[in-house]
């Protein structure tokens, strides 16, 4: 007999717009306890999950969001060097046509003076920020967006 | 000797703890001063060159790039900067009275010692394993040349080297000691059979300070027993390198403690962490306030008193694990790689493609670390049964510490870990303040407000209501009577477990809240054969049960008793009972059951009967091949219970208690003395004891006996002896937990979720 499975708590009514989702941390980035958070807690709200872990290279990232659909790119970055990296990320993705419009979010600690640099990001080709202190809600929040937006 | 290990050595002679900071800066201006502060501080202190991350994934470029333009990097680009300008930072400040160190984090870190090779400094850190695994993606394999490679620079430079193991930190945290032990021990010989003669073992600060002495012990008797007697050590600890407390008061508080953990242990060296960790990179002063705070700390600290050395857990794991891997291969740097390619060596959370990443780890109700699941390393499971984490369990384990020194107030620390607020893994997205109703706790509720309002909760309250309804429509249609019980007595089930019963103040009479209904459900079938009720039960179990994830202060159980059974005849009601209900619950609500991850199907098919039965000397038996330390005499442990039910995938009874273990109501077996005919239904998938039940005693004299051999006095009794004088009539019953069933029926991850209004051992709640 085939044992239980026992499904993540979910919200059902986001099970029908399940996104596929790429995380993974920036290039310079060596945190890994965020990315194994993030994926128990995208897992749990019903979405699948891709773990790049944590250095991952730019190219790693492009070619990893061309080798299977992809619903949201997450890269997160807490040593503060996440504005250079993320807009070095930004310009590979975009560069690629095929990912002109994929969404892609960056979050963490993402400079080392916590100047903020939302706008900068945004402008460099970023869909969403979460900076600094911003919590799990405008995270989920998000996510609900882009449920609805694909279903 | 070299330097780095000479000045240690000395300082230990005198009985000085030596300190040293994480400072790092990119500016060289910056990192000598830094230097010179250290230097200057009140303290026996070393300094310390962090380099940045750029440097150490070999990425000068970027490092020289983002100098270029003032950017700021996160430590001091020691290959980036020319050769004048490092001495420029070193000149005048480092010397015999005061060694640097530079500590990289780096995989390939032939360069940077290269580089140190060429200013005269020796002293460095790292390993071949702990500083590939838990960062980057190198592979393990070129890390391990990588090291060689760089230990070769270092052995051939003009001045002896001295190399210090980061494999007793690895990811920080949730790593049981055992681990950290091993792979420090296994980096400092591998360092040593490439020809370092000076190397330093480290250990981090993890959640338990009993559990850290006993690793320090065991990290202290391991390297004496393998390393060869010409080498130089010593002991390094590493101030908690988790999250770290938010509070100036909880910092400094767990800095200390690291500083009088060391000196206890007898190590030689503390590298600190400052007060403001938890908030940004520490400026000069920090560093310094930090390092005089430990110095202060172990000033006032005496070494524990050496005695013999039992072989406690922390050791035999650690020493399996040693010897596991040394066994693979006679070069340890060999060994190493292939013990991960094994899975002999297994870090918990490490996301490296090269570990295997099977091996769990939690914190027990003691603060221990403990194995959840070892995957395929030769060690025993010590952690007792499955334990799924979630990412709100994740977030309370990494936050243990943080919480326990920011807020160190025991009776609020329950509700705490629970609200994890600030939780935020160092920024963003990771923070669960205002965490989504979806994603609940699992450990214990949030608040009751957010508990009743979550979308959960009004699910699992109607599939109770459906099982409650079932119950009662079945028993009523196999023509049983549904009874009320009292809720206050003059006396209540004695109960086994160490909970605590509640006083009542009764007209001036003490009585007690029921733990259970078993005296009144004897009692009562002299008016009726076969009874059942749903009866409130209040049991003040140990705080530590919160762990169990099944323990409740305030609860109720389906009751059953059936006059002239035998246990038979109650195992096969209480499995006809479950089946039944299950089979109602797929039919009636399995809209409600699939939205709670539950299959209907899937539940139907893996309650139908019949339900082996297992003797309790068989069940000990299998938990020793478990290596679980059962005894044969005692009921069986609950978390030794979670651990069977996780290997099933149906439910089963474990009968044949031994005497003693259980009340004085369980009848003795008259075929086999010292054996009692009682019964537990344990679930599957690790959701643990169901029900409770057996034959019971209805003999007066027996009653009277039984009572003495547990401890009871027979006068407190009076009203039920005097209906026992008058004849109960022989029975068998059960009780069955409404949480506990409902908890497996909805695949809850804890008890408290299975009721409205939870009360949780130790917390104070509505």
């Amino acid at each position: 007999m085939r044992p239980l499975r026992i499904a993540p708590q979910t919200r059902p009514d986001w099970r029908a717009g399940r996104l596929n989702i790429v995380i993974g941390a920036l290039s310079s980035d060596a945190h890994t306890w965020n990315l194994v958070f993030l994926q128990l807690l995208l897992e749990e709200l019903g979405h699948r999950v891709r773990n790049l872990g944590p250095c991952v290279p730019d190219e790693v990232v492009v070619q990893a969001c061309r080798e299977h659909p992809v619903d949201l790119l997450l890269v997160t970055s807490i040593n503060g060097h996440g504005v250079q990296d993320g807009k070095s990320l930004i310009r590979a993705v975009r560069n690629r046509p095929e990912l002109a419009s994929v969404p892609v979010a960056i979050g963490g600690l993402l400079d080392t003076d916590g100047t903020g640099h939302r706008a900068e990001l945004l402008d460099a080709g970023f869909d969403a920020v979460f900076e600094g202190g911003a919590g799990t809600g405008a995270l989920t929040t998000y996510l609900g967006a882009l449920c609805s937006r694909s279903a | 000797m070299s330097e780095f290990g000479a000045f240690v050595a000395a300082a230990a002679a005198r009985g000085d703890l030596v300190v040293q900071p994480r400072m790092g800066f990119g500016e060289p201006a910056r990192m000598r001063a830094g230097l010179t502060a250290v230097r200057g501080s009140r303290a026996v202190a070393v300094g310390t060159i962090t380099v940045d991350s750029y440097t150490r994934l070999g990425r000068e470029t970027d490092a020289a790039a983002a100098l270029a333009d003032g950017r700021g990097l996160n430590g001091f680009p020691l290959t980036v900067h020319d050769r004048q300008t490092v001495q420029s930072v070193l000149l005048g400040v480092r010397g015999l009275d005061f060694p640097v160190q530079i500590r990289h984090g780096s995989a390939q870190p032939h360069r940077i010692f290269a580089r140190m090779a060429t200013l005269g400094l020796a002293a460095t850190e790292g390993g071949p394993v702990s500083y590939c695994l838990p960062y980057g993606r190198y592979p393990l394999r070129r890390s391990l040349e990588n090291w060689r490679a760089g230990c070769d620079v270092l052995a051939a430079a003009g001045v002896p080297a001295h190399l210090e193991t980061f494999g007793g930190c690895l990811l920080g945290q949730m790593c049981p000691s055992s681990l950290l032990v091993a792979v420090s021990v296994l980096e400092g010989l591998f360092f040593r059979q490439r020809g370092i003669t000076s190397v330093s073992f480290s250990y981090a600060q993890q959640t338990s300070r009993r559990q850290d002495e006993l690793a320090l012990r065991a990290l202290r008797r391991l390297v004496a027993e393998l390393v060869p007697p010409d080498t130089d050590w010593h002991i390094v600890l590493y101030t908690y390198m988790g999250l770290y407390p938010r509070t100036r008061t909880g910092a400094l508080r767990l800095l200390e403690d690291s500083a009088e953990l060391a000196v206890r242990s007898g190590a030689a060296r503390l590298v600190v962490k400052s007060a403001a960790e938890a908030h940004r990179i520490p400026t000069i002063e920090e560093n310094v306030e930090a390092l005089e705070a430990a110095a202060a700390a172990a000033r006032t600290t005496q070494r524990l008193p050496a005695g013999e050395d039992p072989d406690d857990e922390v050791f035999t794991q650690a020493r399996t694990l040693v010897e596991g891997v040394l066994n693979l291969d006679a070069d340890t740097g060999e060994a190493l790689v292939r013990a991960f390619e094994h899975g002999w060596l297994d870090i918990p959370y490490c996301l490296h493609a090269d570990n295997a990443g099977r091996a769990r780890s939690f914190i027990d109700a003691a603060g221990w670390l403990r194995w959840a699941d070892v995957g395929r390393m030769p060690i025993a499971p010590d952690g007792g049964g499955k334990v799924r984490m979630t990412a709100r369990d994740l977030v309370a384990g990494l936050s243990f510490v943080r919480d326990r020194y920011d807020d160190p107030h025991p009776t609020t620390r329950t509700l705490r870990l629970a609200n994890l607020a600030g939780g935020d893994l160092g920024g963003t997205m990771h923070e669960t303040a205002e965490h989504d109703t979806a994603v609940r706790a699992h450990t214990a509720p949030v608040t009751p407000l957010e508990h009743i309002t979550a979308e959960a909760t009004g699910r699992v309250l109607r599939v109770q209501h459906a099982l409650l309804a079932a119950v009662g429509a079945h028993l009523s249609g196999e023509g049983f009577t549904q009874v009320l019980m009292p809720v206050v007595g003059p006396v209540t089930d004695p109960g086994t477990r160490g909970s605590k019963q509640v006083d009542v103040d009764y007209y001036g009479h003490r009585y007690k809240l029921m733990t259970s209904a078993i005296l009144y459900k004897q009692a009562v079938l002299k008016a009726c054969g076969k009874i059942f009720t749903i009866a409130p039960n209040v049991r003040l179990e140990p705080m530590a049960t919160v762990a169990t994830h099944r323990h409740l202060a305030e609860f109720r159980q389906i009751d059953v008793e059936i006059a002239g059974a035998s246990r038979a005849d109650a195992m096969m009601i209480a499995e006809k009972l479950l089946t039944m209900a299950v089979r109602t619950l797929a039919r009636t609500v399995p809209d409600e059951l699939r939205a709670l991850g539950r299959d209907p199907e899937e539940l139907v098919a893996s309650v139908t009967g019949p339900f082996e039965r297992v003797p309790h000397a068989r069940a000990v038996e299998d938990l020793r091949r478990l290596a679980y330390d059962q005894s044969d005499a005692a009921e069986i442990a609950w978390e030794a219970e979670e651990l069977l039910s996780g290997k099933a995938e149906h439910p089963f009874f474990v009968i044949d208690y031994p005497k003693g273990s259980r009340g004085f109501y369980d009848r003795e077996s008259a075929a086999t003395p010292g054996v009692l005919e009682s019964f537990d239904l344990i679930a599957p998938e690790g959701y643990g004891e169901l029900a409770s039940g057996g034959a019971r005693e209805c003999d007066y004299a027996a009653i009277v006996t039984r009572m003495r051999e547990t401890g009871e006095n027979p006068a407190k009794y009076q009203w039920y002896l005097e209906m026992a004088r008058d004849g109960i009539p022989p029975s068998a019953g059960f009780g069955m937990g409404v949480e506990r069933l409902t908890r497996y029926l909805c695949g809850r991850s804890a008890v408290w979720e299975a009721t409205a209004f939870p009360k949780v051992p130790g917390a104070v709640m509505p």
